[in-house]
């Protein structure tokens, strides 16, 4: 983003906001969890799959990101080289008048065989000993930015029969969603598409896009694949529209496709005239109890909520369904009034947990805040006290505040965001002051501090982008030891009204930081607190790597992860380095993540949090990495297709690494 | 016996030498993938220091003012010390080596220039 939003906010400030602790103004926020249907009967399947398992975006459907291997170990993990490496060539880095791409995908080993899928909307079916190009399946999707700034993709789902008849093709397929809203069904040992799936393979999503029907659906994030369902959300435009689509989550027979049900976010009554609290992440699936988890994002537009002034519980929550039925198990809301783009933005991590002497059914829930809510997930009541706490109100004309929020007492907190950060001397320094003048203009009390139409504005930390994202976190199920990586990044926030906004921001909207919330009587400007050369305004460090032991939600350790790097120059690895992608954890003890904006792939001692290995990849690999045992040898296979978000660098690099045979 | 006019170029080799492998290792991290530096501004940055030291020490031993030769010594001092220290900041080692040699040769034409002076002084 330019200075411009920078100077703009300045020169409009003329008094500072006036937030304050006061009595609820209207809005009843429904707390606790809001319980549905009946918990469906269980079955004996295991939580933790009895073998290495790699075969969906989370490594496992209890999105616990673990590898039961112990090949490479805290000991030998030094000694790690490149098994091989590949180029999909699906890349742009939009300098030609193309869309830059953003690629997350977590490559998926099943079949004995590495899928990927890419930001052209490609499958990719690589040998896991060698790279070696199995066979390519092209959607030849429009390659055009429908509802995300870039070309995104975060890989492809596998699914198999239970009981595959030999020689019949399509009794394990490989699906990969495009930004044009379809859903594409390959057979996973040919790459031919699967004609029985939908229509000839394609499953068009938008056919159920229709309310406030402004963009298509996209499904960026692969499906969750269980049993034979295949459930799915999608993504959609930010910041773009008062009215967007409503939140949808679908399940489609995996042969088939023919739709078994769909969950709706918002009730009907108000679906027109918001939108979204769409699940745009991933999932996770409790099979013995026959739940799906889903994190769910904020209603629209995203920093007004004037237009949805009742209780919406079942948004910016996690929601546990039937997945036999769809039906809403329960719910519980983790934002009330979400009016900061705090979307639920990463799929709960389920572990059973021993706490004061009883096991327990958790799920993990991080969150852009910050937080981690660790609740039971057959239930959904809180493992730990959660506290309804008051936050401060604001003065928006036409809007509405949640008296409290809910927080967490334990975990403690990622990052502490109860007080304004501090401004970073050296960024001070360098900006001749500039910080100072900047984090003086901004009100903050707590991330809960409303958007303002006063002032410079609210300052935004953590910001919309975390906190911790789309990786969620891992988890040692034997020593119940979690892992999460987060961003410290501050952002600062105006609403300005339609008049002020169309003057200040331009006809054209959505530039320099500028984002119309069209049809709201307010558009508002984003931008991160940075001096004149681009250095952070606040103290490092700029993002952390935290263990956490979940018997008592105390953190085991924590340390700065990676390192910031601007115009290639490296900052100290004191400093940390705002992160994007997860973390996967093994048997050996090992952590491995890439994340960083080093572009840097490393692995750290699971017990410690020491650095144990690092290499270097093309571009920050902002995705979860794959950890498969194949031949008897374990590899960790990173794609390195970086993100806007922290670097303005592209890859279309997937690289494998393994210890030397 | 090294004539005077060769001795005082003694320095400005080890300096060339020393910028030119650093122009070479800057180049090498701009354009070759997966150095952590391929095609940044400060990579950019350091190729085009090194090679005014380069330049620099090319014209130090054909200038005649004492004046302009201090002058040309503190910039390419500076260029040097800007130079490793920024080849720290890209984690070039190698960079940081190549500088270290050419203030040394930058040392060694500073010390040959005073040589003479001072036995003139003494006879």
């Amino acid at each position: 983003m330019t200075r411009a939003p920078l100077a703009l906010a300045l020169l409009a400030a003329t008094a500072l906001p006036t937030a304050t602790l006061a009595a609820p103004a209207g809005y009843a926020p429904e707390t606790g969890t809001v319980h549905g249907a009946p918990l469906p009967a269980p079955t004996d399947r295991p939580l933790v799959p009895p073998t290495a398992t790699w075969d969906s975006f989370h490594g496992q459907l209890n999105a616990q990101k673990y590898a039961p291997l112990d090949q490479i170990t805290a000991a030998n993990a030094g000694q790690l080289q490149k098994a091989w490496e590949v180029h999909t060539g699906d890349v742009d880095d939009g300098s030609g008048g193309g869309t830059e791409t953003v690629w997350s995908a977590t490559p998926i080993f099943a079949n004995d065989t590495l899928y990927l899928g890419t930001p052209f909307y490609r499958i990719l079916a690589l040998d896991p000993g060698t790279g070696r190009q199995k066979w390519a399946f092209d959607t030849k999707s429009e390659l055009k930015p429908l509802t995300q700034p870039a070309l995104k993709n975060r890989g492809v789902a596998y699914w198999q029969a239970a009981a595959p008849e030999p020689g019949a093709s399509c009794q394990k397929i490989v699906y990969i969603g495009t930004m044009d809203a379809r859903i594409f069904a390959v057979d996973a040992d040919s790459g031919t598409p699967c004609a029985g799936f939908a229509d000839n393979g394609v499953l068009d999503v938008n056919r159920w896009n229709t309310t406030n029907a402004r963009w298509p659906l996209s499904v960026l994030q692969p499906p969750t694949v269980v049993g034979d369902h295949l459930i799915f959300g999608w993504a959609g435009k930010d910041w773009a529209y008062e009215q967007a689509p409503p939140g949808s989550v679908f399940s489609v027979d995996a042969r088939t496709g023919r739709l078994e049900w769909t969950y709706d976010t918002l009730p009907a009554g108000i679906r027109d005239q918001t939108g979204t609290a769409n699940v745009w992440a991933g999932m996770s699936v409790d099979e013995a109890h026959g739940l799906v988890y889903l994190p769910v994002s904020s209603p629209s537009p995203n920093y007004w909520g004037g237009n949805r002034t009742a209780a919406l519980p079942t948004t910016t929550a996690v929601t546990a369904l039937d997945l036999a039925t769809g039906r809403m198990v329960w719910t519980r809301q983790l934002v009330h009034h979400d009016i900061w783009d705090y979307d639920i933005n990463s799929a709960p991590t389920l572990v059973d947990i021993d706490v004061d002497g009883q096991t327990v059914p958790a799920l993990i829930q991080a969150t852009k805040m910050g937080f981690l809510f660790v609740l039971n997930r057959l239930t959904g009541e809180p493992v730990w006290p959660i506290e309804e706490r008051p936050v401060p109100q604001g003065d928006v004309p036409g809007e509405v505040y949640s008296a409290t929020q809910p927080f967490p007492t334990r975990p403690a907190p990622l990052l502490d965001q109860s007080a304004k950060p501090e401004v970073w001397w050296l960024a001070d320094l360098v900006g001749f002051g500039e910080c100072s003048r900047l984090f003086d203009s901004l009100s903050y009390e707590g991330m809960y501090s409303p958007p303002t139409t006063t002032g410079g504005g609210v300052l935004a930390y953590p910001d919309s982008s975390g906190g911790v994202q789309w990786g969620g976190v891992a988890v040692d199920p034997v020593s119940q030891t979690a892992v999460v990586n987060t961003s410290h990044i501050v952002q600062y926030l105006k609403l300005f009204d339609r008049e002020t906004y169309d003057r200040v921001a331009g006809a054209s909207g959505a530039e320099n930081g500028y984002y119309p919330q069209e049809g709201a009587p307010y558009g508002m400007m984003l931008d991160v607190a940075r001096n004149w050369l681009g250095m952070p305004c606040w103290k490092p460090p700029f993002g952390e790597l935290v263990a956490i032991d979940m018997k008592t939600g105390a953190v085991k350790w924590r340390r700065p992860i990676g390192a910031s790097q601007q115009y290639g120059f490296y900052m100290p690895e004191s400093w940390g380095s705002p992160t994007i992608g997860g973390p996967a954890v093994t048997k050996g003890g090992v952590i491995f993540i890439g994340a960083t904006i080093d572009s840097k792939v490393r692995a750290y001692d699971l017990g410690t949090g020491r650095e144990l290995w690092s290499s270097i990849v093309e571009a920050p690999a902002v995705a979860t990495p794959a950890v498969y045992d194949y031949k008897g040898r374990e590899y960790v296979a990173f794609v390195a297709g970086g993100n806007p978000i922290i670097k303005d660098q592209v890859g279309d690099e997937v690289v494998a690494y393994a210890l030397p045979q | 016996m090294p004539s005077p006019t060769r001795s005082r170029r003694r320095g400005a080799i080890v300096l060339f030498a020393g910028a030119i492998g650093g122009c070479a290792v800057a180049l090498y991290n701009y354009f070759v993938p997966l150095t952590g530096v391929t095609g940044s501004g400060g990579a950019l940055l350091v190729i085009v220091s090194s090679a005014l030291v380069a330049a620099a020490a090319l014209v130090l031993p054909a200038l005649a003012g004492r004046a302009g030769r201090v002058v040309l010594r503190t910039l390419a001092g500076l260029g040097i010390l800007g130079t490793a220290l920024a080849g720290l900041l890209l984690h070039e080692g190698w960079l940081v080596l190549a500088m270290a040699i050419a203030l040394a040769g930058l040392a060694i034409d500073l010390a040959q220039s005073r040589a003479p002076a001072r036995r003139g002084v003494a006879a």
